[in-house]
């Protein structure tokens, strides 16, 4: 027993020299990855105040020795951009649009190693005030405190680090309804054009060529599907999980490149069941982009239908661009034609394999 | 009563690991309070019983309660971002303990990073598991949530006895201050739990019972480790003077399988010996 307990203590000190050792350069990296946002709403004004951690701020600025940050005269000495940090970092937005701030005064917080500035806006007249963070994303522990008081009331009390990226409160004024509209018909448009998995697939579907009537079937089978996910994703009825569903939106992409393969010797086009398949998957994925553009709750439906409205029109454009340069391709050089389809698939396969074994990986 | 050199190392080769790793404690500003006093308490995170002040999130708080001459639900009384867990006046001289229960947080760990972190927190259960089916080298994905506990003596013992009821407790049996061993026993929901690895840290306070800086003050290894008998309890040699800390971790596979393969409970309590025994 005694030589247990000594054993302990030889190990507890060992432990004690490395934990000071360790636990030092963690607190110089940064011990208290923490930021704080609070506002106070008046009827025509929004006040407050940020208060984000010298390490930070530091970090941010390119400065080596946070510590000059910690003094007033330090603060005084890198002022305009320490605001130019604070208007980047703070992301306010009134149904969506980020709002303009004015920052006031810089004073240091010693008892949290922070730098506090007091922060003034106009209140918008929009129906959801959102705050977006963490403050600061170059540390994935990084977490934001927000409050926000009505009245002398505390309405929101909120905790924004990298699984949960938005605090929002419901004004209670009235929703511009075709600004919801307006709204998600450009993120849905947005979404398509910077999401290439989804364009390669559809320009996948494209490569084969065919009919106007072949195509408006491929590619009201995917609308149709599609839609059906992304409303039951968005109203919360179905929700699988992305590591299932980004792997499927890959693999779509590979099997839609197989299937051009297979189908160039004249065998039945597959595409339209295909695209039809796949639709559902791909919606779903449409659906967790949209779950992270704050919801107006109060006009769900509105949002839901724009943003596939946009969607479409997204793909539209690129089926009205695509399918008809490839069918004048296809007149002028008949000999291309057989070309473009193979290597344009091998890409397709290629390109779809690479994201399912990154996706799988990531997994 | 086990204890290794080998685990101190790797335990010190994880300090830097995130948040699930490190302990999570509660503590008060002074171990001292009678009748009428205020008694604030504040919450930790760190490890060998250093670390830094963790404000309170509103969203994070499953249950915060005192209990003095009554069970009082704290939840709503404090401020989200406040260093301040509780505040309350104690009623009598009867002492008070002070728990807080976290919902859910997620993280995941590479694989290496993940089995040495189950070996350090002596997690057997998921790492033969891990090795069982051949995943060890996948990244550990797990959900924790922290269950602690902190006891201010007084007259009354049951304030630190009698269990509130978090997912995963640990508590004294008999008194901690009194005793040279003291019978600490482990309840998962409500439970006994068998072969649990509970730790013990033990620091000095200062002159007025206050704890040292939670930052600056020196690291250290635990004073005790050992697992809990088939009834849930474990004797703790709890005869230095000074703040303690008792933990432990329990982990299982996960009840979300969409957010976490694996899911953990992370308990703690504190209090403080007096210098010399305690007469009542």
């Amino acid at each position: 027993m005694r030589r247990a307990a000594l054993r302990l203590t030889l190990s507890s000190a060992f432990a004690t020299l490395l934990a000071a050792l360790l636990v030092t350069t963690r607190a110089d990296s940064h011990s208290q990855p923490f930021s704080w946002i609070d506002l106070v709403a008046a009827p025509d004004s929004l006040r407050g105040e940020v208060t984000a951690h010298i390490v930070d701020l530091a970090h941010e600025l390119g400065v080596a020795d946070p510590e000059v940050l910690a003094s007033g005269a330090g603060i005084r000495a890198h002022e305009t951009e320490l605001r130019t940090v604070f208007a980047k970092r703070l992301d306010l937005r009134g149904d969506g649009t980020r709002l303009a701030v004015a920052f006031g005064r810089m004073t240091p917080v010693p008892e949290k190693h922070a730098v506090r500035v007091s922060v003034a806006l106009a209140r918008p007249k929009a129906s959801t005030l959102e705050v977006h963070g963490p403050l600061f994303t170059w540390e994935d522990t990084h977490e934001t405190y927000v409050n926000l008081r009505v009245n002398g009331r505390l309405e929101v009390q909120d905790l924004l680090d990298q699984g949960h990226l938005e605090a929002r409160w419901e004004t209670g004024a009235r929703r511009d309804p075709a600004q919801v509209v307006f709204r998600f018909i450009r993120e849905g448009i947005h979404h398509i054009f910077i999401g290439p998995d989804h364009i390669l697939f559809i320009l996948g579907l494209l490569l084969l060529g065919g009919s106007l009537q072949q195509l408006a079937r491929i590619v009201t089978a995917f609308t149709l599907a599609h839609s059906v996910t992304l409303a039951l994703a968005t109203l919360g009825w179905v929700q699988p999980s992305a590591r299932v569903i980004e792997p499927l939106i890959a693999l779509s992409i590979v099997v839609v490149g197989i299937e051009n393969l297979r189908a160039e010797g004249g065998r039945r086009d597959l595409r339209a069941p295909l695209a039809f398949a796949f639709g559902f998957v791909h919606g779903f994925g449409f659906a967790s982009v949209l779950r992270e553009l704050s919801l107006p709750t109060d006009a769900l439906g509105i949002a839901l239908v724009s943003f596939n409205i946009g969607v479409e029109l997204a793909q539209m454009s690129i089926v009205l661009t695509v399918a008809p340069l490839l069918a004048r391709l296809r007149i002028w050089r008949p000999a291309a034609g057989p070309w473009v389809l193979r290597v344009g698939s091998l890409g397709v396969i290629a390109a779809g394999g690479f994201w399912l074994v990154q996706r799988l990986l990531a997994g | 009563m086990r204890s290794s050199f080998a685990s101190s190392i790797v335990s010190f080769l994880l300090l830097a690991t995130p948040a699930a790793a490190h302990e999570f404690w509660l503590a008060p500003l002074r171990y001292q309070a009678t009748t009428g006093d205020t008694l604030v308490v504040r919450a930790f995170v760190g490890t060998g019983f250093k670390g830094e002040t963790k404000p309170l999130a509103a969203r994070r708080v499953v249950r915060l309660e005192a209990r003095t001459t009554r069970q009082i639900d704290m939840r709503g009384l404090g401020v989200n971002g406040s260093e301040d867990y509780a505040r309350l006046v104690l009623p009598d001289a009867g002492g008070a303990s002070v728990a807080y229960q976290s919902d859910f947080a997620t993280i995941e760990l590479p694989g290496a990073q993940f089995d040495a972190y189950l070996r350090l927190e002596g997690l057997e259960g998921p790492r033969r598991e891990r090795e069982r089916t051949k995943s060890t080298a996948k990244p550990g994905r797990e959900r924790y949530a922290r269950c602690c506990r902190t006891w201010i003596r007084g007259s009354d013992l049951t304030r630190a006895t009698d269990p509130l009821g978090l997912a995963l407790e640990v508590l004294p049996s008999a008194d901690p201050t009194l005793l040279k061993r003291a019978p600490f026993r482990v309840l998962l929901h409500g439970r006994p739990l068998a072969g649990a690895l509970v730790r013990a840290w033990n620091r000095p306070l200062d002159a007025n019972n206050r704890p040292f800086d939670v930052a600056t003050r020196d690291s250290l290894g635990p004073v005790y480790q050992g697992r809990t008998h088939a009834d849930g309890t474990v004797t703790l040699p709890v005869d230095r003077a000074g703040e303690w800390l008792v933990s432990c971790v329990h982990m299982a596979p996960s009840e979300s399988r969409v957010e976490a393969d694996w899911q953990s409970l992370w308990a703690s309590f504190t209090f403080a010996r007096p210098a010399r025994p305690a007469r009542r």
